[in-house]
């Protein structure tokens, strides 16, 4: 019997071992071999998951890739597509930090092989610390949210695990999730309709707060917390949708109004400033990495939709006073849209203080849905902007953030397809040079993104899992419980 | 003998129940299977049975959506119903005592009656069946502790719906049997606790896909006239059978705005809107196009009417707003392939791949996505086409931003874009006199009388003139009539 096991059990391995064939003499060419995605010269963090990758042409019968380590190290796969084991591709970024990878790519294809040349991808010296990242999924449609969910994703791995989606809250549009600083003991998150309202938790406590009050038009929505983890500031603004007849870009959003205010969450208090509060559109805030001043945008009011290609924004930042929750009383333009006939929108400043990133269009204060937004960096040492050519594609580059070491920044692209955004990960050195973004690496990277029906949208990094009661989202979105806040 | 007649009793009994329910479906509501099979798109993958099972009542959802997907041959969709009837009748009278034979078709009469409901799902009527065939496995007394591991597995099976087993199986077995009852409610809180972070209570409790729109449940209203009749004439549409629509129409109105959208579109195929309009219930300024509506059904007329006038990114916007307006969050495999095809006719190959890609999964819809994949990106081939090369030439050629309050206007330059779309002339002449924009509809019949391609004024149209020149003093005049309805409903 144990005779006829062991025979069994060599007859299927000497089975699999004629399946799996392996490369013999095969034909050298010079071109780097066709793969999806494209990581021919990527720079990546230790602790990424692993580079899978397919061969292009879909008519191949197999692939054979063999990846070496400069600083040693040696991973081979051979099957469908290039499959990594999680732990064993780890243990090869480990050893070769701050060093390269050489990958080796060989095809099947009707009995004959043919090696590519050979391309690298390289490891950063800089990890990425982050647990992983957020971010919102929903069809690219138009005026319907649909079935839409928040995500997390762990970036060491492949596992991606709902932190809300529509199921728990039907019918209910939900967005602007922000953690402070990656660190999600903060988490802010609006909901928009009826029963809308904004959640604050801090340290796993949930509340919700209605931040409409009669002397705001609305309820807030893109957020941003003051690093000293107290305050929110919240644009409070009216967004629609318009729709072209060209079969270039498909939608203009543009705001009725949009001013900026500041909440307390420890008072529930609004902090209000003049000059965040007038008839031009105060946009999407951000706090300066030591909370002492807060970036946005602005623009002029026009008769939209009809003047949409007036909206110009002006990349703008007031003081801000934590101990006392007060404004200064200038505003500075640090970009003047309508001098330069740009708009700025979308400020993220680096939380170690060194830059600024923003988007760049040519109207209007929504951009991914301008197919010419572009990132562009600022030195905040030197007030300098460069536009990011590495990464920037004629289609729409935009939601981007930093993270928490602020080596890493990731950002969402339309470039495949001008519809379906998806997530690129880049990183930057001392120098403000950026590395060949890659795209979030997934199992089997273009079933993957072929099926996926969904764009991603305000990605953002999380220091850890993120922990958020859904039922307990539910129970309070649907008994309206809300809580006011006041006008300080 | 007296066996012998039981027996053809029995089974003629059931041959009724199939022939009774195929007539149905098949003859009378053929409308109801094609509504519920647009609002799914059933994929031949194992990742989609996976993803169905990862869910309590997952696999009578599965197996509902395996059936839904031959509705879109009506006879079959109407066989497969037909056949399930017959099954919950056959196991309901094999649960009954044989004299009570004839009560076996109670369950399959509150089914039916209960499908009236657009919103109830067949992985309900799956889900009873499944519970119903379980009970009949007939586990024997002394094994009733099996109940410990059954009742778990047939929960995650076919969700809530194992109620009926448990409390079949507590009237057989007696009240000693009743723990099982407890387990099974503990195991539902113990599911939605540990298992169903994303899902309420509540849905835990009664079911994740047995009703359409969550939190919501079945009514008890049967099949009512005037909503079954809208979903008829969105199905006429589907299928594009105009002459069925006017004819319809002419019988039966149910005053919506769906239903002008659906009749204002079959007389433009039939080149009749320029004469017969009025002579048709107008809802008002909604009735040639509707704005948007977040329902799953009220757009859809729309967006064929955009499609075939040629506004192929409105259609395109319309189908992608209906399906996501699917609150189940299921696809269509209707809309899907509109939205392919408006892709297709815009040349944006990479978007339409993956939908193409998609469908080609399906059963329906894989004949038709496989040639659309051959024409990717081949020009010449799409603008060959009869329909997408038409609509391509039909299309605006600038860009300007959509407005629904300009549509008059909207129709008026989409005609001068392309003056061989007589269909958009009709609509543009047609929506001025909706509008009440009677100086803009004077002004441009000389568009109609160039371009329209009528032998003589179209009699509607000949209507609204008299009545414009004696300012509504016209007796019998349908556009009259409907100026006057109008200004009842805004001075009432």
């Amino acid at each position: 019997m144990k005779h006829l096991f062991l025979s069994l059990c060599l007859c299927v391995s000497v089975f699999l071992l004629s399946c799996s064939s392996r490369p013999d003499n095969p034909t050298l060419v010079s071109q780097l071999p066709a793969i999806y995605p494209d990581y021919i010269g990527v720079t990546i963090p230790a602790d990424i998951a692993p580079l899978n990758f397919n061969f292009s042409d879909e008519a191949i019968d197999r692939m054979d890739v063999i990846v070496k380590g400069d600083k040693g190290g040696e991973l081979h796969v051979n099957g469908e597509w290039a499959d990594f084991d999680i732990d064993e591709w780890h243990a090869l970024t480990e050893q070769n930090q701050g060093g390269k990878l050489t990958v080796t790519v060989c095809t099947e294809k009707d009995g004959q092989w043919t090696q590519y040349k050979d391309f690298d991808i390289f490891v950063s010296e800089a990890r990425l610390d982050d647990w992983g990242l957020t971010y919102r999924r929903i069809k690219p449609g138009y005026e319907v949210g649909g079935d839409i969910g928040i995500y997390q994703r762990e970036l060491g791995s492949f596992d991606e695990y709902a932190i809300i989606t529509e199921s728990v809250v039907p019918g209910r549009c939900f967005n602007c999730h922000t953690a402070n600083r990656t660190n999600p003991n903060r988490l802010t998150m609006q909901m928009r309709g009826e029963g809308g309202g904004t959640m604050i938790q801090k340290d796993g406590h949930q509340t919700w707060v209605e931040t409409k009050t009669d002397s705001t038009k609305a309820a807030g929505s893109y957020s941003y917390w003051h690093p000293q983890g107290d305050y929110v500031a919240l644009a409070v603004n009216s967004v629609h949708q318009a729709f072209f007849t060209g079969t270039g870009q498909r939608i203009e959003v543009y705001h009725t109004f949009s001013n900026v205010e500041v909440l307390d969450t420890r008072t529930n208090e609004l902090i209000l400033s003049p000059l965040l509060q007038t008839d031009d559109l105060e946009i999407f805030p951000a706090f300066s990495h030591d909370g002492r001043w807060l970036y946005y945008s602005t623009s002029k009011p026009c008769r939209v939709p009809a003047e949409y290609e007036k909206v110009k924004c002006s990349l703008c930042r007031i003081a801000f006073d934590a101990e006392k929750g007060v404004f200064g009383e200038t505003v500075d333009t640090l970009l003047n849209g309508p001098a330069t006939d740009k708009s700025y929108v979308l400020a993220r400043p680096s939380y170690d203080g060194r830059w600024l990133m923003y988007c760049t269009s040519s109207r209007g204060n929504f951009p991914v849905s301008q197919n010419d937004a572009d990132l562009w960096l600022m030195d905040l040492k030197t007030g300098e902007s460069r536009e990011l050519k590495e990464l920037n594609t004629p289609q729409s580059e935009s939601y981007h953030n930093w993270s928490e070491n602020s080596r890493w920044f990731v950002f969402s692209s339309k470039r495949e397809d001008g519809m379906y955004t998806k997530l690129y990960l880049a990183t930057i050195d001392e120098q403000g040079r950026i590395s060949k973004p890659f795209l979030l690496p997934q199992r089997n990277p273009k079933k993957f993104y072929r099926e996926m029906m969904d764009a991603y949208n305000c990605p953002d990094f999380t220091k850890t899992k993120v922990s958020l009661d859904a039922h307990e989202t539910y129970r309070q979105v649907f008994e309206n419980k809300r809580e006011h806040v006041k006008i300080r | 003998m007296k066996t012998g007649m039981a027996k053809y009793w029995k089974i003629g009994l059931s041959v009724l129940v199939g022939i009774g329910m195929f007539l149905f479906w098949y003859v009378v509501y053929p409308h109801a299977l094609s509504y519920q099979e647009q609002y799914q798109l059933f994929l031949w993958t194992w990742d989609y049975l996976l993803e169905r099972l990862s869910l309590p009542g997952g696999f009578a959802d599965w197996l509902g959506e395996f059936i839904v997907q031959f509705f879109y041959l009506e006879w079959l969709g109407a066989l497969s119903l037909a056949l399930l009837f017959v099954a919950l009748q056959r196991l309901t009278a094999r649960l009954l005592p044989e004299s009570w034979l004839l009560l076996s078709v109670v369950p399959v009469a509150l089914l039916w009656w209960l499908m009236g409901d657009i919103n109830v799902l067949l992985s309900l009527p799956v889900a009873v069946v499944l519970a119903l065939a379980l009970v009949c496995v007939r586990v024997r007394r002394s094994w009733s502790w099996a109940d410990v591991l059954i009742l778990p597995a047939a929960y995650w099976l076919i969700g809530p719906a194992v109620w009926l087993y448990a409390v079949i199986r507590v009237l057989q077995l007696g009240w000693k049997h009743l723990w099982s009852a407890g387990w099974l409610l503990a195991l539902q809180l113990m599911a939605y606790a540990w298992l169903l972070p994303q899902w309420p209570l509540q849905m835990a409790m009664t079911g994740l896909s047995y009703y359409r729109i969550p939190l919501h449940y079945p009514q008890w209203n049967g099949y009512d006239k005037d909503m079954y009749e809208l979903i008829r004439l969105d199905y006429l549409v589907r299928k594009e059978r105009w002459d069925d629509i006017v004819k319809r129409a002419s019988e039966y109105q149910v005053k919506t705005p769906f239903w002008s959208n659906c009749v204002n579109l079959a007389l433009a195929e039939k080149r009749l809107l320029a004469d017969r309009m009025f002579d048709f219930y107008q809802s008002g300024e909604d009735a040639l196009v509707m704005p948007r509506v977040r329902d799953l059904t009220s757009m859809l007329p729309s967006a064929e009417t955009f499609w075939h006038l040629g506004m192929v990114n409105s259609a395109q916007r319309y189908m992608f707003d209906t399906q996501e307006s699917i609150l189940n969050g299921r696809k269509s495999g209707r809309c899907t392939k509109r939205i392919a095809e408006c892709m297709l006719v815009n040349g944006h190959y990479q978007t339409a791949a993956k939908q193409i890609a998609l469908l080609k999964k399906s059963l329906f819809y894989c004949g038709w996505a496989s040639e659309a994949e051959q024409m990717m990106g081949d020009e010449a081939k799409i603008n060959a086409h009869p329909v997408y090369g038409k609509l391509r030439r039909l299309r605006y050629k600038d860009n300007f931003l959509y407005s629904y309050d300009e549509m008059d206007k909207m129709l008026g330059l989409l005609f001068q874009n392309n003056p061989e779309n007589k269909m958009a002339l009709d609509y543009f002449m047609g929506q001025m006199l909706l509008k009440g924009n009677v100086q803009g509809f004077v002004q441009f019949m000389g568009w109609v009388q160039q371009y329209g391609g009528y032998r003589q004024m179209p009699l509607g149209y000949q209507d609204a003139m008299r009545c414009i020149q004696s300012q509504g003093k016209v007796q019998g005049s349908p556009y009259a009539n409907y100026v006057k309805r109008m200004t009842e409903r805004r001075h009432p």
